[in-house]
């Protein structure tokens, strides 16, 4: 690890109430690991995909006045939420390699005296954890190693894909959350739906889809011996823990899967209590896996 | 080098073994060879038998799409060394989300049948047919023309994968060939079909589609722009439009998710009452969204400002202020 790390913090808009426990443990982990979040009162919500289908420019504009922001601040971008670093990297994405893009957007931006020159990059927890921060690192801050846990891990789609637009792990051999699951003494379980999707977009949209598809991803994870999931985004979590007791509904089978947000697992791992990670806050009570 | 291929077998027509089992294959490859090479090479050399798809060897045809390794590819124009030293395997099955006929041959029927219900053709008016393809008409449906109609995005699809009426990535990418056409004249009711139920407003997200379509079609992006048009086309009764609005709504007014907004606006009165037992839950668990206190980011004038920005140089009205 080069350095101080210091990011602009973006929790996203669910971990600022819904998933709020995602959103304080992560400070407080991060803390004790001595990485800086700054927070960024100004940034507005990217959209969560949903401005992607109202209008492509104004997408792309509210998305570089957060980025023109984190600029100001100095700093890259550390968000809890994949769907905000999907939507964020593949908008950041579009204004750097078109120029053209960049130009129209400033002309935007300057009538509320921004501007962004392209050189904020977003991360997620994840990456800073298995990338900048390093696991070596990581598991030297292990003070409980969590030798108990067989974990599924669970992506998410928007930690991967679109590659060209996230590029830190590999969408079909992906690594990163296996790799941190074993930096904190546990053990991943591997399984067919770990890059696929819970379902959330369409929680309100098409519930029958959103909930079976809850089912069949949390089912998939049972079967192969998982006692828990780990997700590093709070609408997977929604779906997996919030909607879970609707997802046994759909597929009328017990499913009883506690799932972790990432920030929570690290936190355990490093000694915190149960309570310190807000696990009281969940739908599905994890607490016959904690120790 | 000797690498081993495990490929899905499957004859339900052979009494002793009507059920799909895995075989192994050693196929001896070189510098540069392909899936559908391999594959071809068994064929000839070891097992007449190995029943697969194939026709131009080009990427063009669209015949030999399979899983490979869990994933829908193009077997003719994916190398097996760089593939085998990533995944440290080599597992080749039919497409997912079809039906298996035998082996790695799968039972396309309800992928055209889909293809079919975009009406997959021009329906111009007498007008439209005049309009000049000029190089930004054209450049508009480019993406959507390179399909080669493989099916790899279908397999992909994590919605369909839970509900087979969904339209589905290949059908959608296909109805903006249209819908985006100059020349065009029947948009509207087009955009009015693709917006009923199993429409594109079912699609998850996933990205799959987009990530793994062998000619850069971008599926997704074509349902982006086709839910754009069908917004701006005011086709806005339906729960995905009105959750897109809801959310275009919230951010404008607090510059973030309005959580308990969104959902109320979503699903209109009488399914918002259906969610009250799950919000009770979400209450004892201090997650339900507050009705009356919004969150609001600072600057919000920024934001708003940002709106009109685009609304004025779209030449649209600035919408309604909303404070």
């Amino acid at each position: 690890m080069a350095g101080k790390l210091r990011y602009a913090y973006y929790p996203g808009c669910v971990s600022q109430h819904m998933t709020k426990e995602t959103n304080d443990t992560t400070r407080l982990v991060a803390g004790m690991l001595g990485i800086e979040l700054h927070d960024m009162p100004k940034a507005n919500c990217c959209g969560a995909g949903l401005l992607t289908d109202y209008d492509y420019p104004l997408y792309i504009a509210l998305n570089a006045r957060i980025f023109a922001e984190a600029e100001a601040m100095g700093m890259d971008i550390m968000t809890i939420c994949s769907t905000c670093l999907m939507v964020m990297s593949t908008a950041n994405r579009d204004l750097k390699k078109d120029r053209k893009l960049l130009d129209e957007t400033n002309k935007v931006l300057a009538k509320i005296g921004l501007v962004y020159s392209g050189k904020t990059e977003v991360k997620q927890l994840l990456w800073v954890l298995a990338g900048d921060y390093g696991l070596e690192n990581l598991k030297r801050q292990v003070k409980r190693p969590l030798d108990w846990l067989k974990v599924a891990p669970f992506y998410g789609c928007h930690s991967l894909r679109p590659s060209d637009a996230l590029g830190f792990d590999d969408p079909e051999k992906p690594w990163s959350l296996e790799a941190t699951i074993k930096a904190l003494g546990a053990e991943p379980v591997e399984y067919r739906g770990k890059t696929k999707c819970c379902g959330f977009q369409v929680d309100l949209v098409a519930e029958k889809t959103a909930e079976k598809m809850t089912a069949v991803r949390l089912l998939d994870g049972k079967s192969r011996g998982a006692n828990c999931f780990v997700t590093p985004c709070p609408f997977c979590h929604i779906n997996l823990d919030n909607y879970q007791r609707l997802a046994e509904k759909a597929v009328d089978k017990k499913i009883e899967m506690p799932v972790f947000h990432l920030s929570q697992l690290v936190g355990l791992a490093m000694g915190l209590s149960p309570a310190a990670m807000g696990l009281g806050r969940h739908l599905v009570s994890p607490e016959k896996v904690v120790r | 080098m000797k690498i081993k291929f495990r490929i899905r077998r499957y004859n339900p027509a052979d009494a002793e073994t009507p059920e799909p089992y895995y075989q192994a294959y050693s196929v001896e490859v070189s510098e540069g060879m392909t899936v559908l090479e391999a594959l071809l090479k068994i064929e000839e050399e070891e097992d007449p038998t190995l029943s697969f798809r194939k026709s131009c060897r080009s990427a063009i045809c669209g015949s030999c799409a399979m899983t490979v390794n869990g994933f829908a590819r193009l077997t003719c124009s994916l190398q097996i060394l760089p593939e085998y030293k990533k995944m440290g395997e080599m597992t080749i099955e039919p497409l997912a989300n079809y039906r298996p006929i035998k082996d790695l041959v799968v039972d396309m029927e309800p992928f055209w049948s889909k293809i079919d219900k975009v009406t997959p053709y021009l329906t111009p008016t007498e007008k439209s047919i005049g309009n000049p393809v000029t190089a930004e008409a054209q450049e508009r449906i480019d993406d959507s023309q390179r399909c080669i109609m493989c099916g790899c995005c279908n397999a992909e699809c994590n919605s369909l994968e839970i509900d087979g009426y969904f339209i589905g990535p290949a059908a959608s990418a296909k109805a903006w060939r249209f819908v985006g056409d100059i020349r065009e004249g029947q948009e509207g009711r087009r955009l009015a079909k693709l917006s009923e139920e199993h429409g594109v407003w079912d699609c998850v997200r996933c990205i799959h589609c987009t990530q793994y379509c062998p000619k850069d079609v971008k599926p997704l992006k074509q349902i982006e722009l086709l839910r754009s048009a069908a917004m701006k086309e005011g086709i806005l009764e339906n729960p995905g439009a009105k959750h897109v609005a809801a959310m275009a709504d919230s951010v404008e007014r607090v510059g973030r998710l309005d959580e308990a907004a969104m959902t109320f606006k979503t699903l209109g009165f009488l399914r918002s009452l259906g969610m009250i037992p799950m919000g009770i839950k979400l209450e004892l668990h201090g997650k339900m969204p507050h009705p009356y206190i919004r969150p609001q980011i600072d600057k919000i004038d920024e934001v708003r400002k940002v709106y009109e920005e685009i609304d004025r140089k779209a030449g649209r009205k600035p919408g309604k202020k909303k404070e």
